[in-house]
């Protein structure tokens, strides 16, 4: 088991954990009014730009220029490694990103000077370790949209076989015009704040952000990230399994000897999309998690694809160590067949573990399990 | 109505990326979905794209796309009602 | 230990699998065109690959030679195979085509076009074809890595059950194709050993 010394979140609702934190107790949602390419009115969720790049100014001091999402990824990754007071320059601490596209937006401007590389996300990776003067090889995972959760695993084994003594784990993506009118011809964007679990419900958003979380050796105290696993549901690259196959598969092997009654909520992938979350319904019961509070943070953040495994589980176990169930924003109407317990107001919580979830593009899944010690 | 059903076909084999089917293989009134060429859903939503960019016609209600493609036959009817190209 | 009980290898010339070549003739120059000749050739009937992009037609055939080459199960869910890829350029070959379908003056975004622009979505067809429901994972290197493989491989082997991993390297860009895709199993007499000099040797090639 592995711990998170410190975390950073960078998102229209803030530039550190606590300022999204906050947000999310009191309700509030970065999902604006916004257009497509094409000049469709959508929501999304979308980081300033100028407040981005002063704060990434200010705080990284950078020498030469960088793109939206490399600010975003190295204002975080800095502000977490900040806290962390760990040596990132150490050959002893290794890098981690997650991201789906990275630089993509570079696609659609041939001049734009930054050099053939720049889109590669190996080379986004190269600028997270040169931002710390970091001479090792960092890794990039790119899993679709559990890209977040498979890059605190990778971390949990980098640290369990004694690879690194921390681990900084970043994720970052942008609601780039591609992904946006990727995503509007599969018909799957909710024109409005999205609704997880609602009937109502009739798609995501997207959002866009940055979050890091340095990891190290478990100690015995505060949260600890304890295991996780990806499956596949072998069903169908873009939908999800009508029965839940790869989720109800990873949340088994993550749960292992665990009992359902221990587990204090499930942060849920919950895209609002009609068939995740019915997907996911039936893959918690199936894993007899039928009666455990769940709640989607989508309507808060919008689905921020690399970011978001890292930061919904930062959101989650901020919870978890605070005692309490978050409800799930945007629910009101019941929209699952079978049964679901979806969170609908702030609860207090004794339990001690939480369980988060993802699913993605390619039919892979991931369940990730922490831990509050007493 | 003869060319555009032909026509229909080749745009469908194209868009759908349909390797070793020719028009004539096409029965213009079998099921385009779960038999006859037993497309999926990203092929119903290339069909979307399709209408949108060969004919014009937007189709906004995933839910009514359902009868509109269930053959090559209802598509060229609509196309015939609906088309703005 | 472990080992590697089957392995494919395609470059722009060659198909290699378990060491021999294939005596594929190719007709069409290097590119794309050739991607199908390998697949009328290894004759496989598998219609949805010609949906596929091609990236990860790539991926797909060199995937396709190993298992068919064991004899894989392709009917029976199985949980204790991963499928574990990393390459250099992501997805880059088909985001390129993707982009152009979104062009200011001509803006139609295919939808399946969009869907291809993930790298790991060939380890997810692999899963699909086979019914392989254990870990699919992708990673990006800036470059062959036979001891990185090696730990990818590692980290799949120690989520519970897993006894093989179908491990490679799929790189697919321009027309360009550099891949290496290994089969490897927990515990086997078979093969030959999963060791960074074996590897390397067979990426050589």
């Amino acid at each position: 088991m592995i711990k998170p010394l410190a975390y950073n979140i960078v998102s229209p609702l803030g530039f550190s954990a606590p300022d999204n934190y906050a947000a999310v107790r009191r309700g509030e949602s970065g999902v604006i009014p916004w257009q497509d390419p094409a000049g469709t009115p959508i929501v999304l969720s979308r980081l300033d730009r100028e407040k981005l790049q002063d704060a990434f100014e200010r705080q990284c001091k950078p020498s030469m220029e960088y793109t939206v999402p490399e600010q975003a990824m190295l204002l975080s990754a800095s502000l977490a490694v900040a806290e962390a007071g760990i040596d990132p320059a150490s050959a002893r601490t290794g890098f981690v990103l997650s991201s789906t596209k990275g630089n993509i937006e570079l696609l659609a401007i041939p001049d734009h000077g930054f050099g053939r590389e720049r889109i590669h996300l190996w080379h986004t990776a190269g600028l997270l370790t040169a931002c710390f003067n970091n001479q090792n090889l960092p890794l990039t995972v790119t899993n679709a949209c559990i890209s977040g959760a498979a890059a605190q695993i990778a971390a949990l084994k980098m640290l369990e076989n004694g690879l690194y003594d921390h681990v900084v784990v970043t994720g970052v993506d942008m609601a780039s015009d591609f992904i946006v009118a990727g995503f509007q011809s599969f018909k799957s964007l909710d024109p409005e704040r999205c609704r997880p679990f609602d009937a109502r419900r009739k798609g995501l958003n997207i959002g866009e952000a940055a979050a890091t979380i340095v990891f190290g050796k478990a100690d015995g105290k505060g949260i600890s990230l304890i295991r996780g696993n990806v499956r596949n549901d072998a069903n169908h690259i873009s939908g999800p399994s009508r029965t839940g196959e790869g989720l109800f598969r990873a949340i088994s092997r993550t749960l292992e000897e665990l009992s359902p009654d221990d587990i204090a909520f499930i942060s849920a992938h919950g895209t609002a999309t009609p068939f995740n979350d019915q997907m996911e319904a039936i893959a918690f019961a199936r894993a007899g998690l039928d009666h455990t509070p769940v709640f989607s943070l989508k309507a808060h953040f919008g689905h921020t694809m690399g970011a978001a495994g890292i930061l919904e589980s930062i959101i989650a176990f901020m919870a978890l160590e605070e005692g309490i169930v978050l409800p799930s924003m945007g629910y009101e109407v019941d929209g699952i067949e079978g049964a679901l317990h979806v969170s609908t107001a702030t609860v207090q919580s004794s339990k001690k573990y939480i369980v988060k979830t993802l699913s993605g593009f390619g039919g892979c899944n991931a369940a990730l399990l922490y831990q509050k010690h007493s | 109505m003869e060319t555009l059903i032909f026509d229909l076909k080749k745009q469908i084999i194209e868009a759908l990326n349909l390797e070793d089917i020719t028009p004539d293989d096409i029965d213009t009134n079998a099921p385009l979905f779960v038999e006859g060429l037993g497309l999926d859903s990203i092929d119903a939503l290339e069909l979307i794209v399709l209408m949108e960019k060969k004919y014009g016609i937007k189709l906004e209600d995933p839910g009514k796309s359902k009868e509109i493609f269930r053959s090559v036959g209802t598509m060229a009817d609509y196309i015939t009602k609906n088309r703005k190209k | 230990m472990k080992k590697i009980i089957a392995y494919s290898r395609i470059t722009d010339t060659l198909v290699i699998l378990n060491g021999k070549p294939c005596e594929i003739t190719f007709s069409c120059e290097i590119g794309p065109g050739r991607l199908a000749e390998i697949y009328r050739f290894l004759e496989v009937n598998y219609p949805k690959f010609f949906k596929m992009d091609n990236f990860s037609k790539a991926g797909f055939l060199a995937s396709e030679m190993v298992l068919r080459s064991l004899h894989y199960d392709m009917e029976s869910p199985d949980e204790s195979t991963s499928v574990v890829f990393a390459n250099r350029s992501s997805s880059l070959d088909n985001d390129k085509r993707f982009q152009e379908t979104i062009s200011r003056d001509d803006y139609f975004p295919s939808p399946a076009v969009f869907v291809y622009t993930l790298p790991n979505i060939v380890t997810g067809e692999v899963a699909i074809r086979n019914k392989i429901m254990g870990e699919t994972s992708f990673f990006i290197l800036e470059s062959f890595d036979a001891e990185k493989m090696m730990i990818f491989a590692d980290w799949a082997f120690s989520s519970a059950g897993t006894r093989r991993v179908l491990c490679g390297w799929t790189e697919y860009l321009d027309g360009h194709s550099d891949l290496l895709v290994m089969m490897v199993e927990k515990e086997s007499d078979k093969g030959f050993d999963f060791n960074k000099q074996n590897i390397n040797n067979i990426y050589r090639t």
